[in-house]
């Protein structure tokens, strides 16, 4: 069973993309803030994190360089969402180390593609190590 | 004061004793007392106030955090998470459990508002087939009624509200509801029926850039610009006829923005045309948009008018031949590096000198070893890549 | 029967009514001000039921916005406060924290939690203010927003903030201090009378082109300069890690009733004065400023001890010396807490400087005063400001030795003097209870309907305690401009945030 965490502080998108991601047979753990994130990858090794960039204590690039710094973290592949679009943050969240930028409003079928395609390169990659 | 009062007391009756004393005092002390009254009462109303506002407002607090959870387990259990949505039926074919959606909970005004509210609220998150869905639901559901009704009301915020909740949900307003909106005195009436009339009308959405006559406020702007740039049906024009025929300088200045947004090359050459403008913000804005559009064509003619124009212009120019990226004009960025008086002017040209693609790093490092030390700061500022700007 | 008045009883009649004169014109502006503040509520609530300001993070069309905050010694709040800052909700600006020279470990905190490394930057001095010595921007990516400048201390924030507003890139700036804790959507809400400001007509001017054969269209625009919004007191407000998660009115005396007042001063003056494009002052504490205008009107004044209101004026006769319109507007909803002065010291000290600062600025700009060439800042700001703010504390400290005098020799008709008092009394507490009543339709600030009746109390104990003081030191502020006393700036302890516990109820 793979796991994914959310880290996004808006109630719709915790609860919807929870709901989605269980269906299609992923475990979900949500973290409403950047730290409670940080918090849970210490905890447990996940397969995907998705995150918001507009949250309080800790704004997403930061909550992003800190995952990639972490021995837990750093290649775990992550999908950013968010309502801001413009180029700059777009390309400032891949040079972080993003793997995937959705913009709201998302899909749900193409964040289901998305999230299966990166899994399953992340799990041949572990595979073939 | 109060022997007077008691004279009057002994003579008449106590109300008419009142009235007489009042009567005799001085103008100033009648009207003091008179305020007293008023501040007195007008306090009492409000704490009132206060208080049944805070009343209300935690009542209905309490409303919401019982309404919102159910509706979100509605909205979760048959819109997302809907068995038709997975087998890939057509919107209009999928069967909503409506039965479900109409409990006594959501059958009042506050009920369906907070329903309406929140389905709008997931479509802004959620699109594709749980957008169409979440509209499906809408239009079942006879919330789109409410909306209408809503656009009946004298208030013009409710109109405009019920507008918006519309727009939001793609239903189509016929023309005949919204036309008239659009030349209605409250100017943000006007704005948000415009805004709405191009995202639904079938036929011709962007005629109001003919025919309006009063300025674009940077708030329509970005309104417009977001509902033009996602709505998906929309046929874009191509946005040089407004460059050119258009007396409303807000109108060209946005335009400019649409073609560098959809990057119409055709439409540069009615952009070329603007730097013969008078208006100075407006020709800046036309450089912008050559240099953001890369119209090769432009180097030369930019180059041969910079002499002539405000600092603005220049700096526009300057950032422009950045942009577009020939290489052919390498030497006059250096010159205006070295020699401009103006800061400003010296660090754009080197900025643009550096993302010059064909420059070659002899040449900047010449600069550099050759500058004064202000020089030498800009250009090292320029090619630091923590430095943004 | 009748005797001539005597020349004293003359003087005495003409100095009663124009008292009276005076009061009556002070409250009847603060009734209109009331109105017209509502006026201003009921129209941003309008506005509220239905826009979505949100739209402004998606679009490429969104103005950028250069976050300015002054530093000095704030090493123990530091990290938080830069944090708080980075995450405010918007799409493009930057943060520049300006290190006023300072003697404790700040610098070295922000250099190594945000990795910051020192970078060449190009500095254009176009304010003039104290050396810059480094400039620092983040290695890490994550941090990017973030600019730190270390500059040689400058004695006041109006220095340091020049040179942020000279490092800055962004058009608008947003003028804070470091400690104060800025509302999420500060940047959003703010930066919408910028664009939403009508007055804008399209004429026709002049004769026909002789090239072309048309009259030459030209636009009136209103360019607004300035934004401000309502501050508040963070004094027993819950706080974590920068953000308010529980509002409450502050349990000391002074910090109440400055909590108080300064409701009153945001929400029923400066909103009612914004409907008229009348506002006299965007304080430093939080101000979103159109830079351009800012550096041609000169930038901040380091010798002023009113540096904000200082600037606004500036850049409101610059824009009437051009020939050009302007608006300076306000926005009812709180955006900004800052730490109250805790004790009498330190709220003396602040007084007495806003006492000096106010009659500095009368002087300095005394040919905007009555001068019709500065439109409504000469004709209304100005007077306006002049009798009923600089004046207010020397005609009332006279009433009061003119009302000792009559007690004294018998010449007082107690049951009348006691009624204007009544009524002078309830009529403040009236303005004070509309204006915590106008706060409450903005948004139900407050846990507790018995944390607001608190603080609505607090009216009636203002004209006893606080009021008086407020009159003192403004007087005192006065007299140390005139005899030219150096001011002390001093330091407010931070109190720190961190440390506050949650507390029951």
């Amino acid at each position: 069973m793979r796991n994914i965490l959310i880290i996004d502080d808006n109630d719709i998108v915790q609860l919807v993309l929870k709901k989605i991601l269980a269906k299609e047979g992923y475990s979900v753990d949500i973290a409403i803030n950047g730290k409670e994130g940080l918090a849970r990858i210490g905890q447990q090794p996940y397969d995907l994190i998705i995150t918001d960039l507009m949250m309080p204590y800790a704004n997403g690039f930061e909550i992003i360089s800190k995952i990639r710094q972490h021995p837990m973290g750093k290649d775990t592949p992550i999908i950013i969402i968010s309502a801001i679009t413009n180029e700059d943050s777009v390309l400032e969240g891949f040079k972080l180390g993003a793997n995937d930028y959705l913009k709201k409003p998302i899909t749900g079928r193409e964040l289901i593609i998305r999230v299966k395609r990166l899994i399953d390169a992340q799990v041949s990659r572990a595979e073939n190590i | 004061m109060w022997q007077d009062f008691n004279s009057y007391l002994l003579e008449y009756p106590s109300l008419d004793a009142a009235i007489y004393y009042f009567i005799n005092l001085p103008l100033v002390i009648q009207i003091a007392c008179v305020f007293i009254v008023i501040a007195f009462l007008a306090t009492l109303f409000a704490y009132g106030s206060i208080l049944v506002r805070r009343f209300k407002g935690g009542r209905r607090d309490r409303r919401m955090s019982v309404i919102i959870p159910r509706i979100d387990t509605l909205l979760t259990e048959h819109i997302i998470l809907n068995e038709g949505l997975s087998e890939n039926i057509p919107i209009d074919q999928i069967q909503l459990p409506l039965e479900e959606f109409r409990i006594p909970l959501l059958r009042s005004r506050f009920g369906k508002q907070m329903l309406i509210d929140r389905i709008v609220s997931y479509k802004k998150s959620f699109t594709g087939s749980i957008g169409a869905l979440l509209r499906q639901l809408y239009l079942e559901l006879e919330l789109d009624k409410v909306s209408f009704k809503k656009m009946k009301s004298p208030k013009w915020n409710r109109k405009v509200q019920g507008m918006i909740e519309l727009t939001d949900m793609d239903m189509s307003i016929s023309d005949v509801n919204i036309l008239p909106l659009t030349n209605s005195k409250n100017r943000e009436l006007r704005a948000e029926a415009r805004n709405a009339y191009i995202k639904l009308s079938k036929n011709e959405p962007f005629k109001f850039f003919d025919i309006v006559t009063e300025p674009l406020l940077m708030w329509d702007q970005i309104e417009l610009f977001k509902t033009i740039t996602t709505t998906e049906e929309i046929s874009i024009p191509n946005f040089a006829r407004w460059v050119t025929y258009s007396s409303n300088k807000s109108i060209v200045s946005f335009c400019l923005k649409l073609i560098v947004h959809y990057n119409q090359q055709d439409a540069a050459p009615a952009v070329m045309r603007l730097l013969e403008n008078k208006d100075h913000v407006l020709r800046a804005n036309a450089i912008n948009c050559l240099g953001k559009l890369r119209y090769e064509e432009a180097e030369d003619k930019l180059v041969s008018i910079y002499s002539n124009q405000p600092l603005n212009c220049q700096i526009e120019i300057l950032k422009a031949l950045g942009r577009i990226d020939t290489g052919g004009h390498v030497l006059f960025l250096r010159q205006e590096f070295l020699h401009s008086s103006d800061f400003d002017i010296r660090k754009n040209a080197a900025k643009s000198l550096i993302k010059t693609t064909g420059v070659s790093q002899d040449l900047i490092r010449e600069l550099i070893d050759t500058g004064t030390a202000e020089n030498k700061l800009i250009l090292k500022h320029c090619m630091n890549p923590l430095i943004k700007f | 029967m009748d005797e001539p008045l005597s020349f004293w009883e003359h003087i005495r009649n003409i100095y009663e009514s124009t008292v009276f004169i005076y009061g009556m014109t002070m409250l009847l502006c603060y009734a209109l001000l009331a109105i017209l503040s509502f006026i201003g509520i009921r129209r941003a609530q309008k506005r509220d039921s239905y826009s979505d300001y949100k739209k402004l993070l998606g679009s490429p069309l969104a103005p950028g916005i250069s976050v300015i905050a002054p530093a000095f010694n704030e090493g123990v709040t530091i990290i938080q406060n830069v944090r708080s800052l980075l995450t405010l909700n918007y799409s493009r600006f930057e943060v520049i924290i300006v290190n006023d020279g300072s003697t404790d470990d700040t610098l070295e905190k922000l250099i190594s939690e945000f990795e910051m490394v020192q970078v060449d930057f190009a500095y254009n001095e176009k304010i003039k203010s104290q050396p810059v010595r480094r400039i620092f921007k983040s290695a890490n990516l994550a941090y990017d927003k973030l600019v730190v400048v270390d500059k040689v201390n400058g004695k006041s924030k109006a220095d340091a903030s020049n040179a942020g507003i000279n490092v800055s890139s962004f058009p608008y700036f947003l003028c804070t201090d470091v400690d104060c804790i800025i509302e999420k959507d500060t940047l959003l809400k703010m930066i919408q009378p910028f664009m939403h400001e009508e007055g804008n007509r399209i004429r026709e001017v002049g004769d026909p082109c002789p090239e072309c054969g048309y009259i030459h269209v030209v636009e009136e625009n209103r360019r607004v300069i300035a934004v401000g919004a309502t501050l508040r007191m963070v004094n027993n407000c819950e706080v974590e890690e920068g953000v308010i998660t529980r509002m409450r009115p502050p349990r000391a005396l002074i910090p109440r009733f400055q909590e108080m007042e300064y409701i009153r001063s945001y929400v029923l003056g400066k909103l009612g004065w914004s409907m008229i494009n009348c506002v006299p002052n965007v304080s430093g504490g939080l101000g979103l400023f159109d830079k351009e205008v800012c550096i041609k009107a000169g930038g901040y004044d380091p010798r002023s001890f009113g540096e904000d209101m200082d600037l606004v004026t500036r850049m409101c006769t610059y824009m009437r010396d051009n020939k050009q319109k302007y608006a300076v507007r306000y926005i009812p909803s709180t955006q900004c807490w800052t730490e109250g002065p805790p004790n009498l010291k330190i709220f003396s000290r602040q007084r007495t400087r806003w006492g000096r600062g106010l009659i500095q600025i009368m002087s300095i700009h005394k040919k905007i005063i009555f001068n019709p060439k500065y439109g409504r800042l000469g004709m209304v700001v100005f007077p306006y400001n002049l009798f009923f703010e600089f004046l207010a504390p020397i005609v009332e400290i006279t009433g009061i030795l003119y009302y000792i005098y009559i007690v004294v020799t018998g010449q007082i008709n107690w049951h009348y003097a006691l009624i204007l008092l009544l009524f002078v009394y309830l009529y403040a507490v009236m303005i004070t209870t509309f204006a915590i009543l106008w706060d409450q339709i903005t948004y139900r600030y407050y846990k507790t309907w018995r944390e607001v009746i608190g603080l609505a109390m607090m009216a009636f104990l203002e004209p006893i305690i606080y009021h008086p003081l407020i009159v003192f030191f403004a007087l005192r502020g006065y007299y140390y401009f005139i005899t030219g006393r150096k001011h002390v700036w001093g330091n407010m302890q931070r109190q720190g945030f961190g440390r506050a516990k949650p507390q029951a109820g």
